[in-house]
């Protein structure tokens, strides 16, 4: 539903008397669907690069209420530059026939950090083969985007879905920019091809493969997801995510209305967006009930997903995916790793099979 | 609150007229207003501000106790200490400035000083997130633990607020005859107190106790209205009860009372208000969520944003508030226009207005409120609520006509 209407409809809900004029905007919520066949692939492996973004929560908590709090714009805040990591994920597909496809999904933030995790994982080497050719940015958030020149420095052509509803300065930083008081900069500009997702379409890179863009709401003034789902054969769809603003359920909900076989939700990878800093809200503990309804066989998470509910899903008998100790062999490590926490993350360095 | 030797109250006795025409003086305090609610918005709310309140739950913690304390002065301790010969002669200034004062006074003794230095360091934790982080581990950081401590305070207004409106007008002075004020207030707020300190522990303590981990299980029971609900959150009940709120709100801005003055006799007054706030509250929950899940579809358990129960109950209330804001205005500097109405005619054109009005206001809000007062663009933004800014003007409306006699468009007719 467009943003316009959304506010529209929104408007009507405090009245009953209003109702009758507001009814045409509520319509297509409630239209059938078409769903849609995207086809299959073999399988889907996903690598985390880096699920670290930051590596101590009070440190970026302070960064952030020092500028005015959770809700000011990404680009008015200062951040501790030695508190910064990054989110990246290597994709590889396996087509029906046996091809393999390798996508990087989100390029992390501090290009120190990036730059040291590319190259342990030999991605920086796949950039320039083009062995990746294709990058999938979730979402603008520092994180997830700002390290774009890790990526760029390697490949300046390469193909970019990029979500639409990101900032304009985002775009900016694309194309080369140098932002002083976040301290971020990008000196490679984008040569290639630029896919800017939009609401209600769907895009796939290859059969069996969708990006879905959400115009979902997230912090420092963010707007927009990109989420990659899969349709496995014999397993069924798994979804991948950068960050998950627009809530997992709802990712789930809508592979179960608008795609073909989507009633079987196998799996997902990546960041869920619930207890991000580790805080705590009993709605969570719903979200928690209403992925165990749906019955997945694999829920490997990290990231914002936040190790407590991860913990506490785990411990409800959702299927979460464990990680390794491999994390805590990089030169740095965060929040969690400090805490000597379980593995209920795909950390650093770990994979996970569809 | 009426008492012996001031039979009326303040409010009920005092008579305001227009500085100038009606239509004039109105415009003259919606302009005045409008100025009043930027400069707050930018000192008190604004990320690029100076106190930076609007994150959104730390400022709408401290408005909304803040309008709640205006109930208290001006309907339970009826404008006590300050005189009758004060409020009739004082300049209207003067009079604002002293209220107001006194209302940020209570709000440092009452909230600061008892509940958040005292009990936050001294008994329960939840009420003081400087206690939060320092006995806290994983995920007591500051940004984190600050929303926790708001929300504390935001659950801790609800009961309170709805017993305040409850006791004030349904009860009056009616359980002490005799007393005057102080005496009379302050019997009439310890009778709040008792009875709104159990509902929070019942309605809202289960959901804080589990805003940690591990959950507080000893100390807090898990949230039993989960089943009714559909969520272990406590927006269900502070939907249902600020709903209840807002429809008195309503009766009394836009029906001169009605039909709560229709009564007198005891318990029935106190019943009709107890009961009839609740099914009043209660339609407006009901009726705003089936419009949701006709417009969404339904909600579903764990679903976010729109898709969320929790948001859902939440909103009603902020929905609601937008009716009620132009129900303040239409009243407090428009009702000399609606003077020569009879009751009905007057509450019927008022509230198709109040209601016309705040769909539109609502509009305004998320249409052009990210470009005008920086926040976040979106109806179900997680770390966004309209209720701040919302209550924000209540309270800003209250001490415009309750405590400034509508200054600068009216006056105290003498």
């Amino acid at each position: 539903m467009k943003r316009r209407e959304f506010l529209k409809g929104m408007a009507a809900s405090s009245a009953g008397v209003a109702a009758s004029t507001m009814i045409p905007f509520g319509g297509k919520a409630l239209a059938g669907r078409k769903k849609k066949d995207i086809g299959m692939v073999k399988s889907v492996k996903v690598q985390c690069i880096s699920e670290t973004s930051w590596f101590d929560n009070a440190t970026l908590g302070k960064d952030i209420k020092a500028a005015g709090g959770i809700n000011t714009n990404q680009y008015d805040v200062v951040y501790n530059q030695e508190n910064l990591g990054g989110y990246a994920a290597l994709i590889e597909v396996e087509a029906l026939d046996g091809k393999k496809t390798k996508y990087l999904l989100d390029t992390g933030w501090s290009n120190d950090w990036m730059d040291y995790v590319f190259n342990k994982d030999g991605i920086d080497k796949m950039l320039k083969s083009k062995e990746i050719d294709t990058l999938i940015v979730s979402h603008d958030h520092i994180d997830h985007y700002w390290g774009i020149e890790s990526t760029l420095k390697h490949q300046p052509g390469i193909k970019i879905y990029m979500p639409g509803g990101s900032m304009e300065k985002s775009f900016q930083l694309l194309k080369g920019a140098d932002f002083k008081k976040p301290q971020v900069k990008n000196s490679v500009p984008h040569t290639g091809e630029l896919i800017v997702t939009k609401v209600n379409k769907i895009y796939q890179p290859q059969t069996g493969m969708a990006i879905v863009y959400f115009d979902a709401p997230a912090t420092l003034q963010v707007r927009g997801e990109n989420v990659v789902y899969f349709n496995v054969k014999g397993k069924g769809i798994v979804t991948v995510t950068g960050c998950c603003h627009p809530g997992v359920l709802t990712l789930i909900n809508y592979a179960r209305r608008n795609f073909a076989g989507g009633e079987k939700n196998y799996g997902c990878y990546g960041g869920l967006h619930i207890s991000v800093f580790e805080n705590w809200d009993p709605k969570f503990d719903d979200i928690i009930a209403g992925v165990k309804h749906y019955d997945m066989t694999k829920v490997a998470c990290n990231h914002c997903t936040g190790w407590i509910w991860a913990e506490k899903a785990k411990a409800a008998g959702i299927p979460i995916v464990m990680g390794t100790d491999k994390n805590k062999s990089y030169k740095k490590v965060g929040t969690l790793a400090k805490a000597k926490t379980s593995n209920v993350y795909i950390g650093n360095g770990d994979s996970v099979m569809f | 609150m009426n008492s012996p030797d001031n039979p009326h109250g303040w409010l009920a006795e005092r008579t305001l007229e227009p500085r100038w025409n009606p239509l004039v003086s109105g415009l003259v305090n919606l302009a005045v207003m409008l100025a009043a609610t930027f400069a707050c918005w930018w000192l008190l709310f604004s990320t690029s501000g100076v106190y930076q309140l609007y994150t959104p739950l730390l400022g709408f913690s401290l408005v909304i106790w803040l309008l709640l304390i205006t109930v208290w002065q001006t309907e339970i301790f009826d404008f006590w200490p300050l005189s009758r010969n004060f409020l009739r002669q004082a300049n209207p200034l003067a009079k604002g400035g002293a209220l107001t004062a006194m209302m940020l006074g209570v709000y440092a003794v009452f909230i600061l000083g008892l509940f958040f230095y005292l009990i936050g360091t001294y008994g329960i934790t939840y009420f003081n997130w400087h206690s939060l982080t320092t006995h806290g581990k994983l995920g007591q950081d500051v940004l984190s633990a600050r929303e926790t401590t708001s929300w504390a305070y935001i659950a801790l207004s609800v009961p309170f607020f709805w017993f305040s409106v409850v006791f004030a007008l349904g009860v009056g002075r009616d359980v002490w005859p005799t007393l005057n004020q102080p005496r009379l207030g302050l019997a009439n707020w310890l009778f709040v107190a008792v009875l709104a300190l159990p509902a929070f522990f019942l309605l809202f303590h289960p959901h804080i106790g589990f805003m940690f981990y591990p959950a507080q299980i000893y100390a807090a029971v898990p949230p039993w209205w989960k089943g009714l609900a559909q969520t272990t959150s406590s927006e269900f009940s502070l939907g249902i009860i600020f709903d209840s709120v807002i429809m008195v709100f309503l009766t009394i801005h836009l029906w001169r009372g009605r039909p709560w003055n229709l009564v007198e006799k005891q318990p029935w007054r106190f019943l009709l208000l107890a009961i009839g706030s609740l099914a009043l509250g209660l339609a407006l929950f009901k009726t705003q969520l089936a419009i949701m899940d006709y417009m969404w579809d339904e909600a579903y358990i764990g679903g976010q944003n729109e898709a969320n129960f929790g948001w859902r109950y939440s909103h009603t209330v902020t929905m609601g508030a937008f009716i009620v804001v132009p129900a303040m205005v239409l009243n407090q500097q428009f009702g000399a226009l609606f003077k020569r109405l009879g009751t009905l005619a007057a509450g019927l054109l008022g509230t198709v207005l109040a209601v016309a009005l705040g769909l539109g206001f609502a509009w305004l809000y998320y249409e052009f409120g990210p470009a005008l007062l920086g926040v976040c663009e979106g109806v179900s933004h997680p770390s966004e609520n309209a209720a701040a800014f919302l209550i924000m003007i209540m309270v800003l409306l209250n001490i415009q006509d309750n405590f400034m006699d509508g200054w600068p468009g009216y006056r105290l007719k003498r």
